[in-house]
């Protein structure tokens, strides 16, 4: 494990290129070479023991409620149909938390306070030893209680769905574009995989309104750091991963090894030539990403009882349950950072019940219930949850106050996200909304101390994540949330 | 890191030293306000001497008590109104620097004797106009010109030589490459090794210079600087950008064909309404401004308009100061927005084009001056809900760069004004009016032939009903136009406006009645339509109480509106709607005053930053290594003389690029060998500058994302080098043959190949990165593209061999010569022959090999003879060659 982490200094100078290049093609020596220079690329940092080898991390697009998922209440049934002003906590308007609030553009439709306080759309129950309280609407999430730690205190700025971009990269909307927390972790870490990228990502993506693919990208880390997306559902999970229709395995083979022995004959001529290099490095990890992306995707051969705990037999849960799955099979071989998305919908994202708030999320959290359960299920048994770091976050939480009579409105004042595995302490509850669910009031986090922690148990120190030239502000760091890791 | 973690130890107190330790951390805390750029407070704190001095309130450091300092109370205060750095201004120190501090002025606060004190920001290299010095380098007879000379000079001054000249064919790729993005012919090749003397390379050169093909190549240079986009949005709306902004694409391939004058490219792409205001070839230039658009907040489109024309083409980073003054350079706050308010007058607007009536369809999209009287506030802070409304700001130019704007309001003719003057604004319009008259006037004398043999006789009386109210309707609404613009036409024609004259009243007044009866018209149609499905519906077997119900309301609704369109007419204040759209009659004139200011000859940034991309993209490298910020954190350039010479030759010769080129290419440093290790020339240049800092070898690079796909097409014989037309759709990337600039290109909206060959983003990219990624491979070796190049190629190539000669020998060392510019050698050719051999014998045997399935498809199926689809399989394996993306 610490391998990877060798300072630069240290490591061995490789001037065996040119005999390397002689070997045939995936030989044990090339692999180890591959291997080595994968290690090459990463860049120096200082030594934090890792936690976690890996990352799963999950993004509900739109704005999923804090208090009907993890962050219980009851205030909201006893002040219900009364407006905010006519309760004995009226003081949140005037507090001095609103002013973090960033507007890109006034939009007549959201981004104002609802006054008209709406009742809890769905119970909860104490769970597991913790006693925990978890929505009705996630009970196979509940049956993991004791493995998450949940973060009730998280807020933003963006009161509009550029959230989503800024809880990826720790900037508002309005501020541009800037490297993702994804691709962060890819920079700072070394591959334990020399068939895959270490940053894949799933699901359908952000929509441009609200950050796009910008939520899994490098920016000015350069694209070999951006977030590889995989199509699991589709045919073609990557672009270009398979040569045309009705080329053979055999004849592409022989290509790829006439390739690799003209290149050679180049490296004789360029010995310098690093980016000759390069390139047949990318072609001996192209041609294994052939094989193994459709190997990794294709879950036929898991057991029918794995795929029933993913809930691949129901229509609900099959979608994402896939992804999970699939994550677990990515994260098993050695992929870094996987990040899926759930619920887009081309727009704000289908967690955005302005309307019809139970009936929109009893169906969301019923999708993604057993398949993220399935997951710390399947992740804890085979002894991989202790070194995989599971994320689930939304960019906001949603009011407190109703809309249209059965919905609720943007709220980044206070929102819930959870950890679990890679270190993290299980079944506690850390930070606190006031009693409306309004303000993060106790251990207040802003986004990126998420990023931070997950960095320290990944072994990164955010702050040594840097490119020269490019300023980070202070925001973009964060702060480890030491209270929540075991 | 870990060596600073180690030195807290207890001795580490004995560690600090003034230049490691306390010069960068006063650097990065304090001298933005207190340093050579401000002196808050009278106090500096970038020289030693300076920090034992103080400021205006006496001294800061106690050399007897060091933590009763005010240095020191000042940075560990626990007041945030009193700590340093201020609240926003930076972090404050953390514990160990704070004791760092206090060790050091323990100490004696020492510093050193020769330190040197930071020049005044007023002396900065950027700052001060170009100058053409002459190299003071003994002619070697290396020099082809004053590029060489100073090449030359440097090179000796570090005891370097310069590389051999690069051989003849790799020189020529190069050339090809660089001056029109496609690659050379095998036959070009040959006779340029034949003779390669200077005078066939300038033929080359001028040859290339005057190709089509190098407007396309260049475009594509500046688009990236110049932040092209398409418009971008979710479905039809335009978030950024605008519809139709090829036009402004097409522009610049265009006037880099022509040798358009850099100075006139910049007036014409911020001004060019200003400066022709009717000219619609001209107009489109100022797609440079529309570009800017954003359709949420104006804030961001104007940020965003003055933070790339600084960067673009000042290589200044005015952003920096938008929220406070600028950290690095002598910018100030105010001055950000004293340059916004050149631009806030500004709006887009999409003019219409001859032949299409429907601006979403086509249209000319440029820039104007919507309100001149806009005022422009400092948002302190940068917030846009605090604007400093006390104190408007009028346009002005940052102080620094030594001369200011001179504003001239300018007025415009009357096309600008009212651009539906054109006349085929009215011609089409009318035409259209007049169309649809005698559409329904034939339709009618069709109904009239029919008769009740043909037709239910209430449905031809219906049929007959409608379309006489048809008819009325077409023949008033096109009395209401031909009204309208009589009354438009004498009100505005004359320059003046005569709303007030005897005669208008009446022509108003004929208008006025005009357009009434065409709404009573088209109402009573509405009604008769109404009416018509009413009965169908009371007519027809099956009743559908749905529709039945929505008819009548249909029908109510239609009369309430017949009864609203009669009631619509006044007598004693008759109007009509204008046909005409009317525009301010003049332009405040601020852009073309910034644009002459950028572009007046005493400017010191302008042609630097410009030969500063050129060279970039001629050498890899730049000559200032930040492209777009030249201010006070750049240092100056190992090659600044250089710069200079090129930029005053550039302003002395009406800013001509191809002369640049021409100047650079025909240079003997543009064609030296790229080799790091080839003749003993002790000590190895490689050794003693192995980054090439100073140009002693040509870098080695990769083809740009979209010559690796038009190379792809040129090689495979496919390429439509068409010129100019909208932008394709960039899925499209695949299959149509177009060159690669002529696809869409807009946030979330590029050809896949082109953004895994790190084409540039479309927000913005002065320079492009390089990246060397499996998806690259994958894109060479797998899209169908990459197929139905090497079948082509392998065919043309099969076909065109001598027949009596059927030598592979000939085919594969052509093939590297399309692909790589080069012949093979033998070990090559021997590599080549074996896998022809070997591959021909496996695909005969088709039955024992394993199929790919793929949903993937080329245009061009693999050969069914085995020996030619073992060559297009050769022909593939050689695309993906590193030397087929590489320029040496």
């Amino acid at each position: 494990m610490n391998e990877h982490m060798l300072p630069s200094a240290t490591r061995p100078l490789r001037r065996a290129f040119l005999s390397d290049l002689g070997l045939g093609f995936g030989s044990v020596a090339l692999t180890a070479m591959l291997r080595d220079d994968l290690i090459a690329d990463q860049q120096p940092v200082e030594a934090i023991a890792p936690k976690a080898k890996s990352v799963i991390w999950l993004f509900m697009i739109g704005g999923a409620s804090h208090m009907e998922t993890f962050d219980p209440k009851p205030a909201l049934n006893k002040y219900a149909g009364k407006t905010i002003q006519e309760t004995p906590l009226a003081h949140v308007l005037k507090s001095p938390l609103l002013e973090n609030e960033r507007v890109v553009a006034f939009d007549p439709n959201n981004g104002f306070i609802r006054h008209d306080i709406y009742p809890m759309q769905i119970g909860f129950k104490q769970r597991g030893a913790s006693g925990l309280e978890v929505s009705d609407w996630l009970p196979h999430t509940g049956d993991c209680i004791d493995d998450l730690a949940v973060i009730r205190s998280m807020w933003t700025e963006d009161s509009n769905h550029g959230a989503q971009l800024q809880f990826h990269t720790g900037r508002h909307r309005v501020d541009g574009f800037f490297p993702s927390i994804g691709s962060w972790a890819n920079y700072g870490l070394g591959s334990l995989n020399d068939e895959l990228p270490k940053f894949i990502v799933m699901g359908q993506p952000v929509a441009d309104c609200c950050g796009g693919r910008e939520c899994h990208r490098a920016n000015y880390l350069g694209p070999q750091f951006d977030g590889v997306p995989l199509a699991i559902e589709s045919r073609e999970p990557l672009p270009y991963a398979s040569p045309v229709d009705g080329i053979f395995h055999e004849e592409q083979a022989s290509e790829f090894d006439l390739l690799r022995k003209l290149n050679a004959q180049s490296a004789l001529q360029f010995p310098d030539d690093e980016a000759l290099r390069a390139r047949v490095r990318s072609y001996e990890l192209a041609y294994r990403m052939q094989t193994a992306v459709p190997e990794v995707v294709n879950v036929s051969r898991e057991t029918q009882e794995t795929q029933n705990l993913y809930g691949l037999d129901h229509q609900d849960t099959k979608s994402f349950g896939l992804q999970m799955l699939t994550a677990r099979r990515l994260v098993e071989r050695g992929v870094r950072f996987v990040q899926v998305y759930h619920g887009s919908n081309g727009g704000a994202g289908q967690w955005d019940n302005h309307k019809g708030l139970a009936r929109g999320h009893a169906r969301l959290c019923r999708q993604i219930d057993q398949p993220v359960a399935g997951l710390l299920k399947d992740l804890k048994r085979r002894g991989l949850l202790d070194e995989t770091l599971v994320v689930w976050a939304t960019e906001f939480g949603r009011t407190p106050g109703s809309q249209h009579g059965d919905g609720r409105d943007h709220h980044p004042f206070g929102f819930t996200v959870w950890m679990a595995g890679g270190g993290i302490r299980g079944g506690v509850a850390h930070g606190a909304t006031d009693e409306l669910g309004f303000h993060a009031v106790e251990d207040r986090h802003y986004v990126t101390d998420i990023h931070a922690t997950v960095l320290h148990q990944l072994g990164l120190n955010p702050r040594q994540l840097a490119v020269p030239g490019r300023k980070r502000l202070e925001k973009e760091f964060g702060n480890v949330i030491h209270d929540v890791i075991a | 890191m870990l060596a600073s973690v180690a030195a807290l130890s207890p001795c580490w107190a004995a560690d600090v030293d003034y230049q490691r330790d306390i010069k960068p951390l006063l650097h990065e805390k304090c001298s933005s306000c207190h340093g050579a750029l401000k002196q808050e407070a009278g106090l500096r704190l970038d020289h030693g001497a300076f920090i034992r001095e103080g400021g205006e309130a006496g001294q800061i450091i106690q050399l007897k008590d060091p933590a009763a300092s005010t240095l020191i109370e000042r940075v560990a205060s626990r007041d945030v109104d009193l700590r340093m750095p201020p609240e926003g201004e930076g972090s404050p120190l953390n514990q160990d620097q704070i004791r760092r501090l206090q060790f050091w002025i323990e100490s004696g606060a020492p510093s050193p004797e020769d330190e040197l004190v930071p020049p005044s920001p007023d002396e900065h290299w950027a700052w001060q106009p170009p100058r053409q010095r002459q190299p003071t380098t003994r002619l070697s007879g290396w020099e082809r010109n004053p590029i060489d000379a100073f090449v030359s000079c440097k090179l000796s001054e570090h005891g370097l030589s310069p590389n051999e000249i690069a051989d003849p064919r790799t020189r020529l790729r190069r050339l090809y490459f660089d001056l029109i993005g496609l690659p050379p012919s095998p036959s070009a090749l040959r006779t340029f090794a034949a003779d390669p003397s200077d005078v066939a390379w300038a033929r080359h050169v001028d040859q290339l210079l005057e190709s089509p093909a190098h407007g396309q190549r260049w475009a594509r240079h500046w688009m990236d600087v110049w932040r092209y986009s398409d418009w971008d949005g979710y479905k039809d709306a335009v978030r950024g950008s605008q519809r139709h902004i090829w036009r402004w694409r097409d522009w610049i391939v265009e006037s880099l064909n022509a040798d358009k004058g850099y100075d006139q490219m910049i007036v014409e792409m911020l001004a060019g309404d200003e400066v022709a205001s009717e000219d619609f070839d001209v107009l489109r230039a100022t797609g440079f401004l529309a570009r800017n658009f954003h359709n949420s907040n104006r804030n961001i489109w104007l940020d965003a308009t003055v933070e790339h024309t600084a960067k673009a083409f000042l290589g200044l980073t005015l952003n920096c100061a938008r929220c406070h003054d600028h950290k690095y350079d002598p910018i100030s706050h105010q001055e950000y927005y004293a340059f916004r308010a050149i631009f806030e007058p500004h709006n887009v607007r999409t003019e219409r084009l001859p032949g299409e009536r429907n601006t979403l369809l086509d249209g000319l999209v440029r820039a104007y001056d919507a309100k001149p009287d806009e005022p422009t506030y400092v948002y302190q802070a940068g917030n846009e809900k605090m604007p400093d409304k006390d104190h408007p700001l009028m346009p002005e130019v940052p102080a620094i760069l030594g001369f200011d704007l001179v504003v001239e309001p300018i007025a415009l003719d009357t096309l600008a004004r009212i651009p539906d003057f054109r006349t085929f604004v009215a011609d089409e319009d009318l035409s259209a009016a007049r169309g649809k008259v005698e559409q329904l006037e034939k339709r009618i004398k069709k109904l009239g032939r029919e008769t009740e043999k043909d037709k239910d006789p209430s449905e031809l009386n219906w049929l007959n009903v409608v379309a006489d109210k048809a008819l009325a309707d077409a023949r008033c609404n096109l009395a209401s136009l031909n009204a309208r613009w009589k009354a438009d036409r004498f009100r505005y024609a004359s320059g003046e406006d005569r709303s007030q004259c005897n005669e208008y009243r009446q022509l108003k007044l004929a208008a006025a009645q005009a357009e009434h009866a065409a709404k009573v018209a088209a109402a009573e149609l509405a009604l008769v339509n109404a009416e018509q499905q009413q009965q169908k519906l009371a007519n027809a077997e099956k009743t559908d109480e749905a529709a039945v119900k929505k008819a009548k309301t249909d029908v109510e609704n239609a009369k309430k509106a017949l009864k609203e369109a009669e009631e619509s007419y006044s007598a004693d204040k008759p109007k009509y709607t204008s046909v005409v759209k009317v525009y301010p009659a003049s332009s405040t004139g601020r852009r073309l005053a910034l644009a002459r200011w950028i572009t007046d000859r005493r400017h010191p940034l302008t042609a630097r930053v410009a030969v500063n991309y050129v060279w970039m993209n001629h050498f890899g490298e730049p000559l200032v290594e930040n492209v777009f910020d030249f201010g006070l954190r750049s240092p100056k350039p190992e090659y600044l003389d250089l710069l200079d010479w090129l930029a005053v030759d550039l302003m002395e010769h009406d800013w001509s690029f191809k002369r640049l080129h021409r100047l650079i290419t025909t240079s003997h440093t543009y064609q030296l060998s790229s080799s790091t290790t080839a003749g003993p020339r002790p000590p190895l240049a490689n050794e003693l500058d192995p980054d090439n800092r100073l140009f002693w070898r040509a870098n080695v690079r990769r083809l740009d994302a979209e010559v690796v796909r038009d190379s792809l097409l040129a090689v495979g014989r496919s390429l439509d080098a068409r010129h100019g037309g909208p932008d394709i759709d960039f899925t499209l990337g695949e299959t149509n043959p177009r060159r690669s600039l002529y696809f869409r290109t807009a946030y979330e909206k590029q050809m896949p190949m082109l953004v895994i060959f790190d084409a540039a983003a479309p927000t913005e990219c002065y320079r492009r990165s390089t990246s060397i990624i499996p998806q690259q491979a994958l894109a060479l070796s797998n899209s169908p593209l990459a197929y139905d190049t090497a079948r082509r190629l392998a065919r043309h190539l099969w076909d065109s061999r001598a027949q009596d000669q059927p030598r592979d020998q000939e085919l594969i060392s052509t093939a590297f010569e399309i692909l790589m510019g080069r012949p093979c050698n033998p070990t090559e050719l021997d590599y080549c022959l074996d896998f022809l051999i070997e591959q021909t014998r496996r695909l005969q045997k088709p039955d024992r090999l394993t199929r790919v399935q793929s949903e993937s498809q080329g245009q061009t199926q693999p050969s069914k003879d085995a020996a030619l689809r073992a060559r297009e399989s050769l022909i593939h394996a050689l695309i993906n060659h590193n030397e087929f993306v590489t320029v040496r």
